[in-house]
């Protein structure tokens, strides 16, 4: 019950850069267990700015266990095949900015699954974009 | 232009049927479809515990667009860096885990922070961006 993510960067900004390419095997906390639960590959469609919970952490039917080994990959795909890079939605994390993904970006990223630390997305502007993700966790 | 692309794979067996997904990007500067991120900071350090650190001794220009990647290359699994956006914890990267995100350094107080437990971390980031404050001498 394997679930593994690879990363390829490729850049020519430095000479000699010789890119990354690394892989993970996704465990629990401070072990070789494979990670067990996962809510899941969603979608959610946005079309107004403003904050909105991308994962209620509180409302989750399994509990996640806190603080420990869980990961998210979250994508701005656009909308209708419109994937517009000069548009970008703020991913958050209890009201922190982490970052914005513009139209085609992808994160992936370690959370600690407490019930404060709700993912938050912002889009901004008012045109409709698409969010797709999955969330790794360990269940409490 | 100088061309960043960043792409992942993702495959999962936890469901009853296999998850397999795939994605690429090129990695622009903010609000921009022609110009690519040009800027970057790669490095490889050794983190002992007990402190927490900045991982990024600069400070990009914010509201500019970045993307951070970082691994933790300790092969101890009980090994892991807890990190911070603002004070706010983000998570924890255990020995192999790697992460990659569009960090948003939007002020002074927006840095990363990294603390490492278990023993001393060997950590991996790359940074590219499109602009940084410079520290004079």
């Amino acid at each position: 019950m394997a679930t593994t993510a690879t990363i390829s960067i490729s850049s020519d900004i430095a000479p000699g850069f010789g890119g990354i390419s690394e892989s993970m095997t996704l465990t629990q906390a401070g072990s070789l267990v494979d990670i067990d639960s996962t809510t899941g590959f969603s979608i959610r469609k946005l079309s107004a700015t403003g904050a909105v919970d991308l994962v209620t952490m509180a409302n989750e039917l399994v509990e996640p266990k806190d603080s420990v080994a869980a990961k998210i990959y979250i994508r701005n795909i656009g909308y209708r095949d419109v994937i517009d890079k000069s548009v970008g939605v703020t991913i958050g994390v209890n009201a922190e900015p982490i970052g914005k993904l513009y139209g085609g970006d992808w994160l992936m990223m370690p959370l600690t699954c407490i019930d404060a630390d709700d993912i938050t997305v912002n889009p901004d502007n008012d045109n409709t974009v698409v969010i797709e993700y999955v969330l790794f966790y360990e269940e409490a | 232009m100088a061309t960043t692309t960043a792409a992942v794979t993702l495959t999962s067996d936890l469901m009853s049927t296999n998850m397999s997904v795939s994605a690429t990007t090129t990695c622009m500067k903010a609000g921009t479809t022609a110009d690519g991120l040009d800027q970057m900071e790669y490095g490889y350090v050794d983190l002992p515990t007990g402190d927490e650190y900045d991982l990024i001794a600069s400070t990009p220009t914010a509201g500019k667009a970045s993307k951070l990647y970082l691994k933790n290359h300790s092969t101890d699994e009980t090994y892991f860096i807890a990190i911070t956006q603002n004070a706010q914890a983000i998570g924890k990267l255990y020995g192999g885990d790697w992460m990659f995100i569009p960090a948003d350094f939007h002020d002074a107080a927006g840095d990363i922070a990294i603390t490492a437990n278990g023993g001393t971390n060997k950590i991996c980031y790359a940074l590219f961006h499109e602009g940084t404050a410079l520290v004079t001498t």
